[in-house]
């Protein structure tokens, strides 16, 4: 009889969720109706984006109480909610194409456009062929981050340098989206693999631990003296970064956000720091002062990403380098924000995965079957892989006169190469399978996230484009 | 003695051809990419920044050990040979093994095969020959080949597909030499370098990369290049004319722009860049004279115009951007903000001169006392255009690699080697069976199906086979 009670209100409570979305979604709707309706252009691309970003922000909502309770009827409105999304982001990809009269790849913004769209005709396809249903809890927040993201970046089309105007380009562009795209559904995967595999929960503690503790070490790089963060002065008229000479970024000072930073810094450090304990002394009570050392660098997490929304989106701050007074933008910053974002998803990850191990494990496929998938994925990523540096070595031998120059990007790219081919290697050869395979496609996956981001933010080279 | 050297090369082969050294090489390989991402390169950034980014002493051992030009260094140079060899040694090591398997397949399963095979299943025949039919016809439905072995006293099938598979890793591991290959032809015989010419200009020494000069076999000539803006003023397209000259003849003729190179005798010229020389062109005046008489003339630096019998003009010097210190005129930069050029109009009766400044520069105004009054009605700047020049004899290699090693990627992950065998044979109870077994080199769950839908396809045969013989019987017996 108590069962059935707990089911019946489980039952009313998942419905509750699909109406409260469904209403925040429609009244969402209407509000951009109105606005529509007020300056009468319909099918723009912002209006297509936001409409995006609704159906995509109600999925993820309704992927993550699916990831929570495990009511069916969820995945089925989240399906719903990602198709809706997607045929926006289509019109919106077309919209693009249409009036810049290329493909979306030129610049950050146009690739964010076409990544996002990619992810979520992956989710779809993971979710219906591989029957991983839950992959959108991961997929969704990132398609949501990056939408977001591209509200701060410039939208106006661009040009194209003359370097640019190849198609081989676009299908260079493609093809590494494709390839990350696959890249990022192995991480996934190899992830659940990892939950199937019965990894031990601090395991997983230690790893969003470490992350965060990765991502504030980054934002750390830039404290300054007496506590501040330098940010990157951005010029709001022009709607671009401000330049102290060719190459030489303004930096501003913003006071105090130093100390913020460092604080969190502290404070998602110290999961791991209580896991190591914890280890060392073999004593499990250390384990749960770790979980709550998490829900509490959460909120602290939160607050920092509220405080740093605050502060680098309005004010006048001064620089080190230059007299005056500058302003900042979060479109300066879009690294450190989706770093701050990024911690907070994973984090809460961690959370759906500490709460809700068992239903997990109920939902995903066996441990057999991930490291299958996991190994069908690097295969389809691995080729596209070689054939984006083909294509990107022949666009260059068109365009400088050598296919290959060992710039940094040109050099990660074939890192990352590197380190699938040894995956398959030891797998095809030593017969690596499960455990030691799935760290090594997360170590893959981690080798793409820095070519694609890393290079691009931290080291000089050719591929100043993108 | 002998046998230690023996022992010894044996013991370097081994460790060559291993798969181990392989991956400790690309690991290797891996972290010193790595570091020359991470420091300063030269020759890509220059002098003067590297001295900025780096203390001298650091800049010295950097320079020293060589992870100033990583790429370039003979550490990494020597690795990347030390990982072709091991590719090499680990391919001439297990490919006759391979290329036995591939060269003579295995058609007859003998009985430790039979019983070893994961994948196999009994299906009970009515006889040997209406069984063979009746999985040859099944094998020909999947679109198989089947075959007929005939050993000494029995007959079995063999059907196969895509045997080239066992070959894919072989096809991927010689592409990649392939591309090495090119890549140290183009590292020793190849060469990259920068010729920037201005409208008519021709020239057939190209400044190498290093700072040598090499002379090629041709001349080549610009003969207009240009730029095209979007409407925000950024270049949208650069273009110049070139023309190859090779024995005082013009044997080539190309309009290149950015992506799109001209190719003479394998050195091939690319548009690189377009920009503003900083100097003038041709500058347009319009001279009047006392009388109210107008005259157009255009003049470049050094050139001399007549504006009647007696007198001419001569522009002496031209500033693009001029600003004027203690009486005396300098230049400040070569972008066209604040020109200045400098005329002597000779008379050549008197032969006297006239010095004078336009616009008029104080101190130096000696513009009134000119038997014309000039005007200037515009001013044209000279441009480059910067080609690219290239020689990569070894890319032909390179090209030809990334094909094999793409149509060699498509073998090894999407086409497997499938194989079934059909042999009859008694099980244990002494009946008449068809023994059916296959496997896979890769992709095990669609070949499982596919022997599902084998096994199946044959006992359908069977019964069909069973159910017309029956019949014909039945004609026979009502006949009778």
């Amino acid at each position: 009889m108590a069962r059935v009670q707990v089911e019946q209100r489980s039952n009313t409570a998942g419905n509750t969720l699909i109406v409260m979305v469904g209403l925040g979604v429609a009244f969402l709707l209407f509000m951009a109706f109105l606005n529509v309706v007020k300056s009468g252009n319909l099918l723009n691309e912002s209006n297509l984006l936001y409409a995006a970003l609704i159906f995509y922000a109600g999925a993820g909502a309704l992927y993550l109480g699916f990831g929570v309770t495990g009511t069916d009827s969820y995945v089925r409105f989240a399906s719903l909610a990602t198709w809706a999304g997607l045929a926006a982001n289509t019109g919106a990809v077309i919209h693009r194409w249409y009036e810049a009269g290329h493909p979306p790849f030129a610049s950050i913004y146009e690739m964010l456009l076409s990544f996002v769209w990619t992810l979520a005709v992956l989710t779809l396809v993971a979710e219906r062929k591989y029957e991983v249903k839950v992959i959108g809890t991961v997929t969704m927040p990132v398609a949501i981050v990056g939408v977001v993201l591209m509200q701060l970046l410039r939208t106006d089309v661009h040009p194209l340098v003359p370097a640019l105007q190849s198609t081989w380009l676009h299908v260079h562009v493609t093809l590494a989206m494709l390839a990350y795209a696959a890249c990022a559904l192995s991480f996934a995967l190899a992830m659940m693999f990892l939950i199937q595999d019965n990894v031990k929960t601090e395991t997983f503690l230690a790893a969003t631990s470490l992350f965060t503790v990765g991502v504030y070490a980054g934002v750390l790089t830039r404290f300054e003296k007496w506590g501040g963060l330098s940010l990157i002065a951005w010029n709001a008229q022009d709607k671009a970064e401000v330049f102290l000479q060719r190459g030489v970024r303004l930096f501003v000072v913003v006071p105090d956000l130093g100390w913020l930073m460092l604080l969190v810094a502290l404070v998602v450090a110290s999961p791991v720091v209580l896991y190591l304990v914890g280890r060392v002394k073999q004593d499990e009570s250390f384990y749960t002062i770790a979980n709550r050392a998490v829900f509490v660098s959460i909120l602290l997490q939160l607050l920092a990403l509220a405080v740093f929304l605050l502060r680098a989106s309005r004010g006048q701050y001064a620089s080190l380098d230059a007299e005056g007074l500058y302003s900042t933008s979060l479109a300066a910053s879009p690294f450190i924000l989706s770093g701050l974002v990024g911690g907070i998803f994973a984090s809460l990850l961690y959370l759906l995965l500490l709460w809700r191990r068992n239903d997990l494990e109920r939902l995903l496929p066996t441990a057999d079957n991930l490291d299958r998938i996991t190994y069908k994925t690097i295969c389809i990523a691995f080729p596209l892989l070689t054939l984006m540096i083909a294509a990107g070595a022949y666009w260059a031998n068109r365009t400088w006169g050598s296919y290959w120059s060992w710039d940094p990007k040109e050099t990660w790219a074939a890192i990352t190469w590197l380190v699938y081919a040894g995956y398959l290697h030891m797998r095809i050869t030593r017969g690596w399978r499960g455990r030691r395979a799935a760290y090594f496609a997360i170590l893959g996956f981690v080798v793409v996230m820095f070519t694609f981001f890393g290079v691009t933010y931290l080291l000089p080279g050719m591929h100043a484009y993108a | 003695m002998a046998g230690a050297s023996v022992s010894i090369r044996r013991e370097i082969w081994q460790t060559l051809s291993s798969i181990k050294t392989g991956v400790i090489l690309l690991i290797i390989v891996v972290i010193l990419s790595a570091a020359g991402t991470l420091v300063l390169q030269r020759p890509v950034t220059d002098a003067d920044e590297m001295q900025r980014a780096y203390s001298p002493q650091t800049l010295a051992l950097l320079d020293k050990i060589g992870l100033t030009d990583v790429f370039h260094a003979w550490w990494f140079v020597t690795l990347l040979i030390l990982v072709s060899l091991s590719i090499i040694a680990a391919s001439i090591d297990r490919f006759p093994n391979a290329w036995r398997y591939f060269a003579r397949p295995y058609k007859f399963p003998d009985k430790p095969f039979r019983r070893a095979l994961p994948t196999q299943t009994h299906i009970p025949i009515p006889d040997e020959e209406t069984g063979l039919v009746a999985a040859e016809r099944s094998l020909h439905t999947l679109g198989f080949k089947p075959e007929r072995v005939v050993g000494t006293d029995r007959l079995s099938i063999f059907a196969e597909r895509n045997r080239i598979s066992e070959m894919a890793v072989y096809i991927v591991h010689a592409s990649l030499l392939l591309i090495f290959l090119g890549g140290i032809v183009d590292a020793l015989w190849g060469w990259r370098g920068y010729v920037s010419l201005t409208h008519g200009q021709q020239t057939n020494v190209v400044g190498l990369r290093d700072g040598k000069k090499k002379d090629l076999s041709f001349a080549i000539r610009c003969d207009g290049a240009g730029q095209e803006n979007y409407k925000d003023g950024s270049p949208k397209k650069w273009w110049s004319q070139l023309v190859v000259v090779q024995d005082g003849r013009d044997v080539q003729k190309k309009e290149i722009v950015v992506n799109d190179p001209l190719v003479f005798g394998g050195v091939r010229v690319y548009q690189a860049s377009y920009g503003p020389t900083g100097k003038l062109d041709k500058l347009s005046l319009s001279a009047i004279a006392g009388d109210g008489a107008k005259k157009e003339i255009s003049l470049g630096v050094n050139e001399t115009a007549a504006l009647d019998a007696d007198t001419d003009v001569k522009l002496a010097e031209f500033i693009p951007d001029y600003v004027v210190r203690d009486n005396q005129v300098y230049t400040r930069s070569s972008d066209v903000e604040n020109p200045a050029a400098h005329f002597v109009v000779t008379s050549k009766k008197s032969g006297k001169q006239v010095n004078f400044w336009l616009p008029p520069i104080e101190g130096f105004a000696e513009n009134d006392r000119s038997p014309y009054q000039f005007a200037v009605d515009d001013l044209k700047m000279g441009y480059f255009t910067g080609l690219e020049i290239s020689h990569e004899p070894g890319q032909w290699g390179v090209w030809a690699g990334v094909v094999l090693m793409c149509v060699g990627l498509g073998f090894v992950f999407y086409i497997a080697h499938t194989r079934f065998w059909v042999v009859p044979v008694r099980d244990e109870k002494g009946k008449l069976v068809l023994w059916v077994g296959g496997t896979a080199n890769r992709n095990r769950d669609a070949f499982e199906q596919r022997f599902q839908t084998l096994t199946e396809k044959i006992k359908d045969e069977l019964k069909t086979e069973v159910k017309s013989a029956a019949s014909s019987e039945a004609q026979v017996a009502s006949l009778v």
